[in-house]
């Protein structure tokens, strides 16, 4: 597990999800990426029942459950701007049992799709975010293996990121800064995740044709 | 035959020696006959030995002249091969028809070509002695049992020494954790922590760094019981790379006189790779370059560069 850096690319004007995935694709492929077959990251956001919230009238938080291919084994589950739990994917269960605490909101899954590939010691992945039967957006994460510090390896991950992003290359992630010389774990690959979902769901729905 | 003559070669003187040898042997021979023969019958004793002795003291003329005569042809026929630099194989360049048989300059050639090849074999051996990879004395084979006295002592030195030597060195670089263990006898084998860039594996025998091995922070650096895992290389191809600069640095730093020294210089240059990640290329300037940081660190300054921007 190295530092990742996970980011949404803007779909192109006049251009479908769909068909700006196939740019980003063809670009990699031109930089020499091999395709590795593909990945999924989910997300379902859970309530916290309003019989267990405090009298003081505190708003309910939000909890996020989320799986990632790359570790099939594991479930994480993660409030905003709150601590990250990994567990094994028996968890989804135990949420069922949970129901009256945590109460499942409606249609709200979200997952991202697409393409896995490798260049070099680079992972690059890229996403078509979907809720529901739409299309929301483009997802593009960027792992390098050899490094576990986020703070070293920015610049590298920067300059790498530009030549096949271009001009929408992103700042560094937020998680980055939080703790200066920490080891990336995979807890900070999903908390991007989440961010990312999040910027997503505010945002109007495009609706977009062609997809799955 | 003018020619021939100028050379010294007399074929005349040569001949005429030759019947001269002829003779000295018949003459020779009949020697031995007569005394073979010893004294005939004669009327007196007296009268046998005088025709013995006659006939003996001829014969014995007969022999001193043949020799005589022999030894003044011999002057005449001379030595004719010694006074040319290729001895007999001289006399090729006397083959009139060169064209057909042009052994005489290849011969030459040759000869060139072999005196040459011997200067320059003896130049290369005499740097190459100076710039030896083989780092001790037991690995040199012919050349050790010439000089059994010269073996370094450096293969011998005590477990204890070379502990010390390590733990000063890890001492002396707060970022790099040395932990030395000795599973197989008395060779140590290293498993150094740089930062949180790479781990690497450092095989010892005494006090000389026999292999390498460069593995991610990440990366497990045991096998399955538990030992050091000295022989799988790592996952990554930027540390598959690193790991082949390692492996250069080693065969760079040697003076086989201060081992310590070598152990010193090759960790303070592995230790320039804390920045591994975060140091750009100090000729092209970028990061990456076919996907790969630069690797290389200059052997002398420290300073990084791409594999193929080094010079």
């Amino acid at each position: 597990m190295g530092v990742t850096c996970v980011s949404q690319m803007p779909v192109a004007e006049g251009k479908s999800v769909q068909q700006t995935v196939e740019l980003l694709t063809r670009k990699l492929e031109m930089l020499g990426a091999e395709k590795q077959g593909t990945f999924c990251v989910d997300c379902e956001t859970y309530h916290t029942a309003a019989s267990t919230l405090g009298s003081q009238g505190q708003a309910g938080k939000l909890m996020y459950v989320m799986h990632n291919s790359e570790y099939p084994l594991s479930c994480f589950a993660l409030f905003e701007n709150g601590p990250c739990l990994i567990a094994d994917t028996n968890f989804d269960v135990l949420m069922v049992k949970l129901k009256g605490f945590f109460q499942s909101a409606k249609a709200s899954k979200i997952e991202t799709r697409g393409p896995r590939y490798q260049y070099c010691d680079f992972l690059v992945k890229v996403g078509t975010v979907t809720m529901g039967p739409s299309a929301r957006g483009i997802s593009v994460e960027v792992e390098y293996g050899p490094c576990v510090v986020a703070s070293d390896c920015w610049s590298l991950l920067l300059e790498f990121l530009q030549s096949f992003l271009g001009s929408h290359t992103p700042g560094a992630p937020p998680v980055f800064g939080n703790r200066h010389d920490a080891v990336y774990g995979p807890a900070d690959t999903m908390i991007q995740y989440m961010e990312l979902f999040n910027k997503i769901r505010k945002q109007q729905q495009v609706p977009v044709a062609g997809i799955r | 035959m003018a020619d021939v003559l100028s050379v010294g070669v007399n074929l005349e003187a040569f001949s005429q020696a030759i019947s001269a040898i002829q003779a000295l042997r018949s003459s020779v021979s009949r020697v031995f006959d007569c005394l073979k023969d010893g004294m005939r019958n004669k009327e007196t004793l007296e009268g046998r030995e005088k025709a013995f002795i006659a006939h003996f003291q001829d014969n014995l003329h007969s022999v001193n002249r043949d020799l005589n005569e022999l030894e003044r042809l011999s002057n005449l026929v001379g030595k004719p091969s010694e006074n040319h630099p290729l001895h007999n194989s001289g006399l090729l360049s006397l083959d009139p028809v060169q064209d057909k048989t042009p052994l005489y300059s290849q011969l030459l050639q040759a000869y060139k070509w072999s005196n040459k090849l011997q200067y320059h074999a003896g130049l290369a051996s005499g740097l190459l002695n100076q710039q030896s990879l083989k780092r001790s004395a037991n690995q040199m084979g012919v050349s050790a049992k010439r000089r059994p006295k010269a073996q370094p002592t450096t293969l011998v030195l005590p477990p204890q020494y070379v502990d010390d030597v390590i733990s000063r060195i890890d001492r002396m670089f707060p970022e790099m954790s040395i932990h030395l263990s000795r599973p197989n006898g008395t060779s140590a084998m290293l498993l150094v922590t740089l930062g949180k860039v790479l781990k690497v594996i450092v095989v010892m025998r005494s006090l000389f760094i026999d292999r390498t091995i460069v593995k991610g922070y990440n990366e497990n650096v045991y096998t399955e019981d538990g030992k050091l895992d000295i022989w799988s290389k790592s996952n990554y191809q930027v540390f598959q790379k690193v790991t082949d600069h390692a492996t250069t640095a080693l065969l760079h730093y040697q003076l086989p006189q201060m081992p310590d020294v070598v152990v010193r210089s090759f960790m303070t240059w592995l230790r320039s790779y804390i920045k591994l990640f975060q140091a750009p290329c100090q000729r092209c300037g970028k990061f990456l370059q076919d996907g790969l940081p630069p690797t290389w660190r200059d052997f002398r300054t420290l300073e990084a560069f791409h594999d193929t921007c080094r010079q």
